[in-house]
């Protein structure tokens, strides 16, 4: 789903040459010792422990310090809990971080989970009209890019079918294709998907390429090394929330690799 | 304080900003709300006429209460309170619906709220339809004081809104409110003069109410301008109104204050 959010004047630096700084950002979660939801388990708990607390707290992700030039396409990469999708969504600007400042120079975009913000019911149409508004595009600019999108999803034939009657490689391409439109200038990218068959790849390939060389920058989380180490500029590698690496690809990947490497599981987390 | 006063014109930006994912939103929910039934969205008009030709059987032929025309004046009684009453139950479980759309996209998050909202004024103000049909079959004149509709919906939409962002806020954190709701919903619908007159019942029990309760006078304000052709105190309504709007404000605060934290929870 992609997201577009212009700067949000907190600080705006912009000199020009750092599409996203984060400066000591904290993301804090609670976990659950045993989650009570209703009003009447916060009371009894109260009356048994004299308190309402029922979790302790963990750092999804502690002081990171980063930045991310323009034009640039970053990796982060770390083992599952290391992180990187809390990373993400601090960078789009969706969760807000317990701690620390984050720096943003563009619009932001992000590309996880495709169609979130499509309703089933509605037909490929009345969706881009729906989804677009969700960023903030009026009517008519939604409207001048419709035939595109459509296009280049190649679903021009399934316009008016509603999206539940998709396949998910359907759907997958619709959402690709209005969230590609959005054209950020960063771009944010969760383990970009199996999305439709090989041709379709390629066309999103070029669309990546087309992208960097417009001087935009491109994050992305992957677990697919070889890939990474092909495209990325930089990689990025997390571990149990903290960075302890940023820069040269292979180097990344071989810090990743190595039997040294903690993950939340070896910390006996 | 002052500063956090600021909350009140950035909504007003925002609501402003999004009018196309509102307006997107309430064309969703009324092309789905009906799309597969026969009828259609003919349930608009046809939901509230059959709820009110029930409660008219039972109060005017079985329970009887003395007032002409028993079943417009439930329908005009209804037609606020229903409003009220399903926003705000509605919206209780819109942040949990809407969760991979906020985790995702950065919107702010009363935007589920008054999609909701705007969508069920839509339907108040569609509601009004057969209201006049109904008026005309029964001979019952129509005042010139009906024109006044928009206005005296003013405060009822403000008191909606501001109570629909409490409660989606509270259920955010206390899965019971629904629960705790739906049930203050009926006694709120009792202590509303819906289905009886102010003058059914004591007087010290209708000065606490208006106190307490101010859809109380908005319903009788709504009711009256269709019914009795009487337009309310110009003083009564501005205290009304005035009260309404802090009850906005206050869902305003109490929502800005949570939002940020509605990501760790759902």
């Amino acid at each position: 789903m992609l997201v577009t959010k212009k700067i949000k004047s907190k600080s705006n630096k912009g000199d020009g040459t750092r599409a996203l700084t984060l400066k000591e950002v904290t993301v804090k979660y609670r976990s659950y010792k045993e989650r009570p939801t209703s009003l009447k388990e916060s009371i009894i708990r109260f009356v048994r422990h004299g308190t309402f607390r029922h979790y302790s707290t963990f750092d999804a992700l502690s002081k990171i310090n980063l930045t991310i030039p323009k034009g640039h396409i970053i990796g982060i990469i770390g083992s599952n809990g290391s992180g990187k999708s809390t990373l993400l969504k601090v960078l789009a600007g969706v969760l807000l971080p317990t701690a620390g400042v984050v720096e943003r120079s563009g619009s932001i975009a992000s590309l996880i989970e495709l169609g979130a913000g499509f309703d089933p019911e509605l037909n490929a149409i009345e969706n881009l009209y729906l989804h677009g508004s969700l960023y903030r595009k009026s009517k008519a600019a939604i409207k001048a890019r419709i035939s595109h999108i459509l296009n280049f999803a190649e679903l021009e034939e399934f316009a008016f079918t509603p999206v539940k009657y998709y396949s998910s490689g359907m759907f997958a391409r619709l959402g690709f294709s209005a969230a590609i439109d959005i054209d950020p200038d960063i771009l944010l990218v969760d383990e970009i998907l199996a999305v439709g068959d090989e041709r379709f790849k390629d066309k999103c390939d070029t669309v990546f390429r087309t992208f960097i060389e417009s001087g935009k920058t491109i994050v992305m989380v992957s677990h697919n090394m070889d890939m990474l180490v092909r495209t990325t500029d930089t990689i990025v590698v997390l571990s149990r929330g903290e960075v302890i690496f940023s820069g040269d690809p292979k180097e990344a990947v071989n810090i990743y690799r190595d039997p040294n490497y903690q993950t939340r599981l070896t910390a006996g987390e | 304080m002052i500063a956090a006063v600021t909350f009140i014109p950035d909504f007003f930006v925002q609501l402003f900003l999004y009018r196309g994912y509102l307006c997107q939103s309430v064309i969703r929910d009324l092309r789905t709300k009906y799309k597969r039934s026969m009828l259609g969205y003919l349930w608009t008009m046809l939901h509230p006429l059959g709820m009110m030709v029930i409660l008219a059987v039972v109060f005017a032929g079985i329970m009887r209460i003395p007032v002409r025309d028993y079943s417009i004046f439930l329908f005009c009684g209804m037609l606020p309170f229903n409003f009220f009453s399903s926003t705000a139950l509605m919206s209780l479980g819109s942040i949990r619906a809407n969760a991979r759309l906020f985790g995702q996209v950065p919107v702010p998050k009363y935007i589920f709220v008054l999609s909701i909202t705007f969508s069920n004024l839509f339907n108040f103000i569609v509601a009004l339809v057969p209201l006049l049909i109904l008026m005309l079959i029964l001979e019952r004149p129509i005042p010139i004081t009906a024109l006044t509709f928009p206005i005296m919906m003013i405060p009822i939409v403000c008191i909606t809104i501001g109570v629909s962002l409490i409660l989606a806020t509270s259920n955010v954190f206390f899965e019971d409110t629904l629960h705790l709701s739906e049930v203050g919903m009926q006694a709120i619908y009792f202590l509303s003069p819906v289905l009886y007159r102010r003058e059914d019942l004591p007087q010290w029990l209708v000065d606490i109410l208006v106190i307490s309760n101010p859809l109380f006078n908005q319903i009788e304000f709504f009711r009256d301008i269709f019914f009795s052709g009487v337009l309310p105190d110009p003083k009564l309504f501005a205290i009304n109104l005035a009260s309404s709007l802090v009850v906005l404000a206050l869902g305003l605060w109490i929502f800005k204050r949570s939002e940020d934290k509605f990501l760790y929870f759902v």
